[in-house]
Formats: structure tokens, sequence, C-alpha cells
């Protein structure tokens, strides 16, 4: 799995959006091409939650739609640990269903820390999975 | 590839290595239950993947025809004609 690159203006939303939803964690989509980010989909955590998060499939289904129209590939997940690291939580790997990076973004020191990883699975109703870490660079 | 007569159905992103990496596969018409078979055929095990033991999908399956949840529609048993949209979309969430 290759990594991701951002540019500095798109990593510089992802992390704006995760602090406009403070207390509660913040959620996106990444459009990509190639491994590179084109554009990053500020979404509504539906869970309103310090500890949770969750997209509207509705929502989901339109930058799906989106991306289809765009010629981009959904390039990952992204949300926001307010309090603690940016590794995935047990939560995490429970609900992990796409087969894309899950980037988290860490607000619990500052600057805010971005990583990503695959959450690889026996099947796709599987609660536990494999965390393996994907290499994130930002640019510029 | 685009054949006429038939309704698109996205694939989730787990199954694209099952779809040579097509995010959506041309599907005869038929109920939602009918098209999920189709794909079974096409890609053996598909079905175990996104249903239960009862036959049920994974609550963490969405099905939309066009933009209606499939849920509030007839389940399963939903109709699809020609030209229809069809997603399965996993739920995302996390903590």
């Amino acid at each position: 799995m290759t990594g991701l690159r951002f540019p500095r203006e798109l990593a510089d939303e992802m992390v704006a959006h995760v602090l406009e939803g403070r207390p509660n964690e913040a959620c996106g989509l990444i459009a990509a091409q190639d491994g590179d980010v084109v554009h990053v989909y500020r979404m509504t955590n539906v869970s309103a939650s310090p500890v949770r998060y969750a997209l509207d499939p509705k929502d989901q289904l339109g930058v799906y739609r989106d991306l289809d129209d765009r010629g981009w590939e959904l390039g990952g997940v992204f949300h926001s640990h307010t309090r603690t690291e940016a590794y995935p939580s047990p939560t995490d790997v429970r609900e992990a269903r796409e087969d894309v990076p899950y980037v988290i973004v860490s607000l619990a020191a500052e600057p805010a820390t971005i990583r990503a990883f695959r959450i690889v699975k026996e099947s796709w109703s599987a609660d536990d999975g494999e965390i393996e870490e994907i290499p994130v660079e930002v640019l510029g | 590839m685009a054949t006429t007569g038939a309704v698109k159905v996205k694939i989730p992103t787990m199954f694209r290595k099952l779809t040579g990496n097509e995010s959506e596969v041309d599907l005869a018409p038929g109920t939602i239950g009918q098209l999920i078979d189709q794909l079974d055929e096409r890609f053996p095990g598909f079905k175990g993947q996104i249903m239960n033991e009862a036959g049920e999908l994974h609550r963490f399956v969405n099905v939309y025809v066009n933009d209606e949840d499939a849920r509030y529609l007839e389940q399963l048993e939903t109709k699809t004609n020609e030209g229809d949209q069809v997603a399965l979309l996993p739920s995302v969430a996390g903590g």
C-alpha cells in the first residue's frame, strides 16, 4: 500500500474541520488520485459525540457519486481523536468496513498529528482486524 | 462498460479486488435480492460476506436505490428497473 500525500492546504483544511468540531469528534472523506489527495469533504458527525463518529449514509452516497462524476477515487476516511493519540481505537477497528486508509487526526497535543492506517479483516463482518500503518506526507 | 437495459450497482471498496477494481457493475434488473444473487454468481462468496446466516443484510450494509434507502422501501424485495442506480454502502463509523 502506497502512502497518502496531502498538499499542505488540504491537510490544513482537514485539521481546521476537526478543530471546528470540538469537543466532539469530526469526520470526513478524502478524494485521491494515485495516492495524491485532491479534495477533502467535510462531513457531519451524526453521532455528535466526543468518543464516536458516523457518517449519514445519504451524505456518504452523495460524495461517492461526486467522486465518480469527477473521476476521483475514495482516498480515505478521516476522523479526529480529541484526547487520545492518532491510532485506531478498538471501535475504529470493529467498525472499519471500507478498504481504504483510515486517517486519524489527533488533537491531544499541538500541533495536530495526522496518521493513516489500513484495517485488514478476514471477512467483511469481522470485528477484529490487523492494523497496518500507511505513510502520510504533507507536501509544501 | 455500459450495457443497455442494465441496473448499475456500486460495489463496496472491500470487494473491488473481485471486480478487477471496477467500482460499478451492470446487472439485469430484478429485486435487490436477485441482484445480490447475480453478484454472488459472478463473484462467488459475495453473498456470504454481505449477509448473515439468516439471509439478512449485515446491519452495517446500507442499500440505496437511486436516492432511496431500501430499508424504507421493500428491503430485499425492492424492485429495480433499467437505468436504476443501486449502491451497496458500508456504514462509515468509529470512535
